[in-house]
């Protein structure tokens, strides 16, 4: 357990150290493109009638450049029931899976397909596109590569029926003007998107390579009456219990009273 | 109209919870039943995580029982005494069960014998009910008196200690004929994670010979209790029930309650039972399709036993 704990987490540092090194080597070498990206929407608020919401991100690239956006939330651990046949013949839950290394969001938009415009290893270094998170992503218990794959593919399923994973392309518009391409893209924001601070980084790509990034973040959090709800139901089980009986024993009486008396008049 | 949910963590449009409490209220007024089998799958399929589904419903039957457990006391047909006794087996049954089910997890097919035993119990109840109260339907047709036999176990239930008479069922039964049968709904009930009532009311009719119209008002009186225990329980272990999900649902569901109890009232005894029986095996039919048919996502989410 450790060891795999030791093993990502060196994984992760890997990782940064070289995006870190990317970011400066196309800092030095480029000092006169700058990729610029920013979320009009930064901080989206959950009240009683949220219903999902919108996020539209624009910023500036070098002209003839493909793009592509990740937007994913942190990383972490999650649980989920794997379903399996028993008897031949009927579905039950068989057990548990846990997948590591795995955001609870994810979501891609690119100008074109990614296998058209980036190398697989250039894929696998950033963690674009589902080939690559499934390398990343650690499932256990499995017992071979192919199982692995195989309930990689379900969890995309799983998480793509709930909106939160998505891989899509052409959705981003871009227009040149004077040297410079701005893009501009509007992102559908799903409310099965749970409260989290999500990054979105955005990707410059040319002859298959990563050339370029830049970051910008959206924070969605409960505010008021939806936050102090869940806090307390988190915090405070034995009191919410309570009210939410008295509520219930309330509103059982309430009712019966009315019918009683629309009854009597009867 | 939609609204966001904050412990389901979800956004639903308002008519359908109300819309589905309306439904399930009427079947909790007429037949005694909380309806947990029928409302909490419905709610899973809305997008609700199990474990909130099926805490939110105990605390919304709270209300529908609530409110029919009244209308139904307003003409008298709740049983107080033997409510009383059944509850006393119910909550120590529903002890015992939870032990079970610790024992089911660690032997690691929980989940087998928790459906194999909901289907049977469900099947069983369902085709009994159903073949029993068409032929006692024929029987009044014909105008035939049914000669009272004693059973084997009509004799033995007498010849208990304890012996008492319940007023409002016009039955006499040892005291721990009711306690023991409450018991073993209890266990049943807290293995399969449901509140029990379809098994209780067919216990009320056959074994305790209670008519069908005090059973039903009985039945929503002690649903009543075991879904305040519930709630509170999930509230405080489990932080799983969303409060705004259970006004929605109890804004339907306390209504249905009260039309289901005066509806309950034009239809005889032998009628209520047949349409439950129906039910019953509508829904036991469709438990056995979801176990047999390949469903569509292979992973769901954790949680729950």
């Amino acid at each position: 357990m450790s060891v795999t704990i030791l093993k990502s987490g060196l994984k992760r540092n890997i990782f940064l150290g070289v995006a870190f090194m990317v970011l400066i080597l196309a800092a030095a070498g480029n000092a006169s493109a700058k990729l610029t990206a920013t979320a009009n929407h930064d901080h989206i608020k959950i009240d009683f009638f949220y219903h999902g919401s919108s996020v539209s991100v624009r910023g500036i690239s070098d002209p003839g450049i493909d793009l592509v956006m990740k937007i994913t939330s942190p990383e972490g651990h999650q649980e989920l029931r794997k379903k399996g046949k028993l008897a031949g013949f009927l579905w039950m839950n068989v057990g548990k899976l846990t997948f590591e290394n795995a955001p609870k969001f994810y979501a891609i938009h690119s100008t074109k397909k990614l296998e058209d415009i980036l190398s697989r290893e250039e894929m696998e270094t950033y963690g674009l596109g589902y080939p690559a998170l499934e390398k990343h992503v650690e499932i256990s218990p499995v017992g071979s590569e192919d199982e692995k794959a195989d309930w990689f593919n379900q969890f995309v399923k799983f998480k793509e029926a709930s909106k939160l994973y998505s891989v899509s392309s052409g959705k981003i518009n871009m227009t040149e003007q004077g040297g410079k391409q701005n893009y501009y893209v509007l992102l559908e924001w799903p409310y099965q998107a749970l409260p989290d601070n999500y990054t979105i980084t955005v990707y410059a790509v040319k002859d298959k390579k990563v050339v370029e990034t830049a970051e910008t973040h959206v924070l969605v959090e409960q505010v008021g009456m939806v936050k102090s709800l869940a806090g307390m139901a988190k915090n405070n089980g034995a009191f919410y219990g309570i009210i939410s009986i008295l509520a219930a024993l309330g509103a059982g009486f309430g009712v019966g009273m009315v019918f009683r008396k629309g009854g009597g008049a009867h | 109209m939609y609204l966001y949910l904050p412990v389901a963590l979800t956004s639903i449009n308002v008519l359908i919870p109300v819309g589905l409490g309306l439904v399930v209220g009427l079947l909790s007024g007429l037949f005694g039943v909380g309806g947990g089998f029928l409302m909490t799958p419905l709610l899973i399929m809305l997008g609700i995580p199990s474990t909130v589904a099926a805490a939110t419903d105990s605390n919304q039957i709270v209300a529908a029982s609530t409110s029919g457990t009244y209308a139904h006391w307003r003409v008298g047909n709740v049983d107080f005494k033997m409510g009383f006794y059944l509850l006393v087996g119910g909550f120590t049954g529903g002890l015992f069960g939870v032990q079970a089910i610790k024992v089911l997890n660690a032997m690691g097919n929980a989940d087998f014998v928790i459906k194999m035993t909901y289907v049977f119990m469900l099947g069983i109840v369902g085709i009994y009910m159903f073949i029993e109260s068409l032929g006692s339907m024929k029987k009044k047709q014909q105008e035939m008196v049914a000669p009272a036999k004693e059973s084997h176990m009509a004799r033995f239930l007498k010849s208990l200690p304890f012996q008492t008479h319940f007023e409002k069922s016009g039955v006499s039964h040892s005291t721990l004929v009711p306690i023991f049968f409450g018991g073993l709904v209890g266990i049943l009930a807290a293995i399969m994670g449901v509140g029990g009532g379809f098994l209780m009311v067919p216990v009320m009719v056959y074994i305790l010979r209670m008519p069908m119209h005090v059973v039903v008002g009985t039945s929503l009186f002690q649903i009543l209790f075991n879904c305040i225990e519930v709630t509170f329980l999930q509230s405080y272990t489990n932080h799983s029930v969303d409060f705004i999900l259970a006004v929605l649902l109890l804004l339907g569901s306390t209504l249905g309650a009260q039309v289901g109890a005066v509806f309950g009232r034009k239809l005889k005894g032998e009628q209520l039972k047949i349409i439950l029986a129906v039910i019953v095996l509508v829904v036991t039919v469709k438990i056995v399709f979801d176990l047999t048919l390949s469903p569509s996502l292979l992973l769901a989410q954790g949680g729950g036993h």
